[in-house]
């Protein structure tokens, strides 16, 4: 038991020993909230547009003039004929048209309902059908306030009966992006942390030869592994603290639910990541060949956990695959209590799920480790 | 006896490294393992200090089996790689005292030990500095100050001077003998001939076999002069050992 403290005394001092890992334990996280919460965005915004007034009457006017109006569009011209519209989107100077037709404020009068044709860029079919919905909103609205400030015509229309739906979106009520993303940066920083820092550690003191030399020492494997592990999970968890104190500074998003029970998922989680760590020590003999063995795991475990793709759209066969991943777990985990408050008895069946795979891996890990280096 | 090696073979695939060794170490000698590279000496000394599994034979410290007494052969040795590994970005003392830790050298004792590894590799002065800016010789001293911290039966040494220069070569074999006075048994291997004849025996190795053993003199004295060499030396009688080796596995 004393000798696993002083290998964790010797790791950390060894730690600190380089000033520039103190930068980079506060840096880093910094960077990344702030660069992947920013930059990672499914937001629309500024969506150049462009449009064919045939009408050209004070309601045609006055509807095009709502574009102008919000963040989501950036009006970069106005046509009189439709058929110069496809050179715009050809040339890539916007990427959304809207023909408003001949007798369209005619045709609202008399409650008749106008058709509207739209072109979209398909390209980013994202942004498109993102952008489409906005312009429909945008539509919807105005013709709702025609009806409220014309009673008689809104007394036409009542036979109608049109049917609206209204959608409230809750917990991220701006449908923000950020409040998607920022909370998996944690989990990709304590990703980094435990994998790279164990791994490296490990493979380190392999390639200077002082492995060898802790092996010959009475010390028991599962005491060199402890030492090697405890330091890097505490500052994998010091590191989650300083990013969501960051996540709160930048973005003001807090902790919904129970920070303990975050930690503890945490800390299933970290066994996982510590497991492949560990288990990249015994198949690398350079540090170069843990970075590269840790890179490729992690660009994998990132990609199927549905952090930028989202689970749901990917084949069926790759989706069986993203169950073998505790990252997709844990992001699920993180963002419902994160943004939910969401408690551990919902939480249960990824829990138990990450769980079963951490003690999996990190045993299977200390075994290999045990027979590679005795 | 305190190291027992009875017909040791072991091979790392098809390729043999050592086959059908034997030889013994007394408590208290210097015993000198000779050989060019590629002779079986590492993997000799990696095997007895449980680093390695032999396939064959077996090998004791102090009646401890290598392959299954592996814990108290570890307490019991101090051994020393070929390329012996400190942590650079701690220092002299922090290296030092952690290796008294992880040997549980009590925290009492441990200043005490401390100051006569100092003594002897006169390092105090350099205590607190890193041991990744100390020079060749001065890491060799650390080097071997830490496989002593816990005052080892045995010390195993795997060519410990070669890379070394030669005022430093010097010293260290003072130390060594001065060690050996006060009792430790010390196995070393060495590829140089002046430093096989300052050993108590020794045993010649080539290409994983034991070609001849005794003390250095016995061994000179076993081959007759010739006509090249009236009076041969332990050089002279390395290479036509290995040359009569050579000649039968023709």
């Amino acid at each position: 038991m004393q000798r696993i403290f002083y290998l964790v005394q010797k790791e950390f001092r060894q730690i600190f020993r380089d000033r520039a890992m103190i930068g980079i334990l506060f840096v880093m996280p910094l960077i990344q909230i702030t660069l992947l919460g920013y930059a990672i965005t499914t937001d629309v915004k500024n969506v150049d547009i462009v449009f064919a007034d045939l009408d050209r009457t004070p309601m045609s006017r006055a509807f095009l003039q709502r574009f102008g109006h919000t963040p989501y569009f950036h009006p970069v011209g106005v046509e009189d004929d439709e058929r110069a519209l496809p050179s715009w989107l050809d040339h890539g100077r916007a990427r959304l048209a809207v023909v408003v037709p001949t007798h369209f404020q005619r045709d609202i009068v008399l409650g008749r309902r106008p058709q509207l044709q739209v072109l979209v860029d398909g390209i980013d079919g994202n942004t498109a059908g993102v952008s489409l919905g906005y312009l429909t909103r945008i539509a919807q609205q105005y013709q709702s306030d025609i009806i409220a400030h014309d009673p008689s015509l809104g007394l036409r229309l009542r036979d109608i009966r049109l049917t609206e739906t209204e959608t409230r979106f809750l917990f991220n009520p701006m449908m923000e992006s950020k409040a998607y993303v920022v909370p998996g940066i944690v989990a990709l920083i304590l990703l980094i942390i435990t994998v790279f820092l164990t791994s490296m550690g490990i493979v380190r003191e392999k390639e200077i030869g002082t492995l060898e030399q802790l092996t010959v020492t009475p010390i028991r494997a599962s005491q060199l592994i402890l030492g090697k592990v405890i330091p890097f999970s505490i500052l994998g968890f010091v590191e989650i603290t300083v990013a969501m104190g960051f996540i709160y500074l930048i973005f003001g998003i807090a902790v919904e639910g129970s920070v303990l029970l975050l930690f503890a998922e945490s800390a299933v989680f970290v066994l996982t990541t510590l497991g492949v760590g560990i288990f990249i020590s015994t198949i690398s003999e350079t540090q170069q060949q843990a970075l590269f063995v840790g890179w490729f795991f992690m660009i994998f475990a990132i990609l199927l956990s549905g952090f930028f793709i989202p689970i749901a759209n990917m084949p069926d066969a790759v989706q069986y695959l993203t169950y073998l991943n505790p990252l997709r777990y844990f992001l699920v985990i993180l963002r419902e209590i994160y943004l939910k408050g969401t408690p551990l008895s919902l939480l249960l069946p990824e829990t138990l799920a990450m769980m079963a795979f951490g003690i999996g891996v990190f045993g299977l890990a200390v075994l290999r480790y045990r027979n590679v280096l005795r | 006896m305190l190291i027992e090696v009875r017909n040791f073979s072991r091979s790392y695939g098809t390729r043999p490294a050592v086959s059908d060794l034997d030889f013994t170490v007394r408590r208290g000698e210097l015993f000198g393992l000779i050989g060019p590279d590629g002779a079986g000496k590492t993997t000799t000394m990696r095997t007895l200090v449980t680093l390695l599994r032999p396939d064959a034979g077996t090998l004791t410290v102090a009646g401890n089996d290598a392959v299954r007494d592996t814990r108290s052969i570890r307490s019991m040795i101090g051994y020393m790689p070929q390329r012996f590994s400190l942590y650079p970005d701690l220092s002299v003392e922090q290296n030092l005292r952690f290796f008294g830790e992880l040997f549980s050298v009590p925290k009492t004792e441990l200043p005490a030990r401390l100051e006569r590894l100092y003594r002897f590799s006169r390092l105090q002065p350099f205590a607190r500095r890193l041991a990744g800016r100390l020079s060749g010789g001065m890491k060799q001293k650390l080097a071997l100050s830490c496989t002593l911290i816990h005052n080892p039966v045995l010390l195993v040494l795997d060519e410990p001077t070669t890379g070394v220069d030669p005022v430093s070569r010097h010293e260290f074999w003072d130390i060594l003998r001065e060690l050996r006075t006060q009792g430790v048994t010390i196995l070393v291997s060495t590829p140089y001939m002046d430093e096989a004849r300052l050993c108590d025996r020794i045993v010649i190795m080539h290409e994983g076999r034991a070609l001849a053993q005794g003390t250095p003199d016995e061994l000179i004295a076993s081959r007759p002069a010739t006509l090249t060499s009236l009076a041969p030396s332990l050089e002279d009688v390395f290479i036509s050992l290995i040359e009569e080796n050579t000649r039968h596995a023709n």
